[in-house]
């Protein structure tokens, strides 16, 4: 039985999925030894073609995110970020170079990678004329499972991300926090080994992102793999064990957040560490004047 | 098809929750219906108008109308909306054919063709409309209704698919006023000037409308029923292998 397979069926025979999110708060699971990478990409690049003529979105991207991880995925806008998780998600073509996520080639078996992966997408992917039940329903039928186990599934799930009350409500009438939670609900159906989550709290007020970090800590806990794009840097601070910064289409720094700090201490001897927003600026050649130009620039 | 079926269920909901898109499939059908009939009738009293068959200008109307009524593509801009708002991917995220996620909607197409096409006939019945060819030839004309009302959801979802815009996939629909117009509507195919019969016989909807007819005015005339069966699985087949293709080739 592969990684993935043994942590599913722990998932399984523990029954967290089961569980209430208060059963679940003092579950504490051993972080996942396996030796298959939980995402393996090796020279990735996604060139196509615009009005304005050819465009280098992913220029040679390799990463190896190891099962059991946080992973956070950074860059300033236009980067590359997005473009990578649609490759390693199914979701977009991949111009050349390889991904193997759960130990599955997303090019040549694309259907099964999918079964090992959920997903969610900056834009809240919900249809707004379901109820949060139906929805939730609908993606466990759509991974294979019967009507009954569909529902008991969503019952879990909804519990889990504290929507029971909002179940039968269509999704339109939710709110920003409770549509990112019914999103990452249904990103966990079929119990994936690795949940994509690309900018999961962008929009939300500070308790709605709250919820949500508590909600990817319990999940991770389950010995899910998390890829997390963010352009929180305390929030990457805060849940990753692990970050890449990309940049142009290329990765420019990779590591755990403290040895990225004390690499840029020692390289500009500092006395103390920097925080990682400055490492970040550091990594994408920006300064901190630069970054609010732009954003006056932008909100402009 | 479990899958399709999952996402058939899925897109029925969703018309139910939006009657204000469905309405407009029944009423402007029955608008064209009365107008037509009304300006046309005493030209072609049925008494002395062979081609009614002894019925009035209304049944010969009543094709018109139920190919109006199965021509809107209302799923192709749910389609739209489920592209903008991500739920398309969401859907392509999952392990499910792709000829599922074309299907899903074309089921619910086709479910929502049957109930409308009945209720147009069931309206049009009381007045003085009836169905030569009888109960199962009522059931051919309701069957054919909504079988292009498949096809033409289908090539509405290739143009969402296509150009994910709402307002593109929405003057797409005006493709079907050449196709509807440029056939035998107001008179037989024989009767129509030489260009327009050039035209219409071209025209795969002339097929269909002539199918249409033969099932309200006469008895089973095989002839004239199979081509407008073989127009619409011909047409059908297209559109969902144009689709399919579409949706692999999605980036």
């Amino acid at each position: 039985m592969d990684d993935g397979r043994q942590r599913a069926e722990k998932r399984r025979e523990v029954g967290i999925s089961l569980r209430s999110p208060a059963q679940n708060a003092g579950t504490e699971n051993p972080a996942s030894v396996g030796t298959t990478p939980a995402v393996h990409a090796e020279a990735l690049v996604k060139h196509y073609r615009s009005r304005a003529g050819l465009v280098e979105a992913v220029r040679g991207v390799d990463l190896v995110v190891e099962a059991g991880e946080v992973f956070g995925f950074l860059g300033p806008n236009g980067a590359g970020k997005s473009t990578t998780v649609r490759m390693l998600t199914t979701l977009l073509s991949i111009t050349s170079g390889t991904v193997r996520v759960a130990g599955t080639d997303v090019t040549r078996e694309p259907d099964e990678a999918r079964r090992r992966i959920g997903v969610a997408l900056q834009e809240a992917g919900l249809d707004p004329r379901q109820t949060g039940r139906e929805l939730l329903v609908l993606q466990g039928r759509l991974f294979g499972l019967a009507t009954r186990d569909a529902s008991a599934r969503a019952e879990e799930l909804l519990e889990l991300v504290e929507l029971q009350d909002a179940a039968d409500r269509q999704i339109k009438s939710y709110s920003g926090g409770m549509k990112r939670r019914l999103d990452l609900a249904s990103a966990l159906v079929q119990e994936p080994d690795v949940l994509f989550l690309d900018e999961p709290t962008t929009g939300l007020d500070p308790a709605s992102r709250l919820t949500v970090w508590e909600e990817l800590r319990r999940i991770n806990r389950l010995d899910t793999t998390v890829f997390l794009t963010t352009q929180y840097l305390e929030e990457a601070d805060q849940l990753c064990d692990r970050l890449a910064i990309i940049d142009g289409g290329r990765i420019v720094r990779q590591g755990t957040p403290a040895q990225l700090k004390a690499e840029l201490r020692d390289r500009q001897g500092l006395a103390s560490d920097p925080t990682l927003d400055e490492v970040f600026l550091d990594a994408t050649g920006r300064s901190r004047s630069r970054v609010a130009g732009d954003v006056q620039e932008v909100s402009a | 098809m479990t899958s399709a079926w999952a996402l058939g269920q899925r897109a029925l909901r969703e018309a139910m929750r939006t009657p204000e898109a469905l309405l407009p499939t029944l009423f402007i059908p029955i608008f064209f219906l009365v107008v037509n009939t009304g300006q046309a009738a005493k030209i072609f009293p049925s008494a002395s108008t062979s081609f009614l068959e002894g019925q009035g200008y209304g049944a010969f109307q009543l094709p018109t109308s139920l190919l109006l009524a199965a021509s809107f593509g209302t799923t192709a801009l749910f389609l739209v909306e489920d592209i903008e708002g991500g739920y398309f991917d969401k859907l392509r995220a999952t392990p499910i054919p792709r000829t599922a996620i074309v299907l899903g909607r074309l089921i619910a197409e086709l479910v929502k063709g049957l109930v409308i096409a009945t209720a147009l006939v069931l309206i049009a019945l009381p007045f003085g409309i009836s169905i030569a060819s009888g109960p199962l030839g009522f059931v051919l004309l309701i069957a054919l209704t909504a079988l292009w009302s498949v096809v033409f959801a289908g090539f509405m979802q290739l143009i969402a698919l296509k150009t994910r815009s709402a307002a593109a996939t929405n003057s797409g629909s005006l493709i079907f006023f050449p196709l509807l117009f440029l056939t035998p509507n107001f008179v037989p195919r024989d009767l129509l000037t030489s260009p327009i019969e050039a035209a219409a016989t071209l025209n795969p909807v002339t097929y269909l409308m002539e199918a249409l007819r033969s099932l309200i005015l006469e008895d089973f005339a095989w002839g004239r029923i199979l081509p407008g069966f073989a127009v619409v699985a011909a047409l059908g087949a297209l559109m969902i292998w144009l689709n399919v293709r579409l949706i692999r080739q999605y980036d």
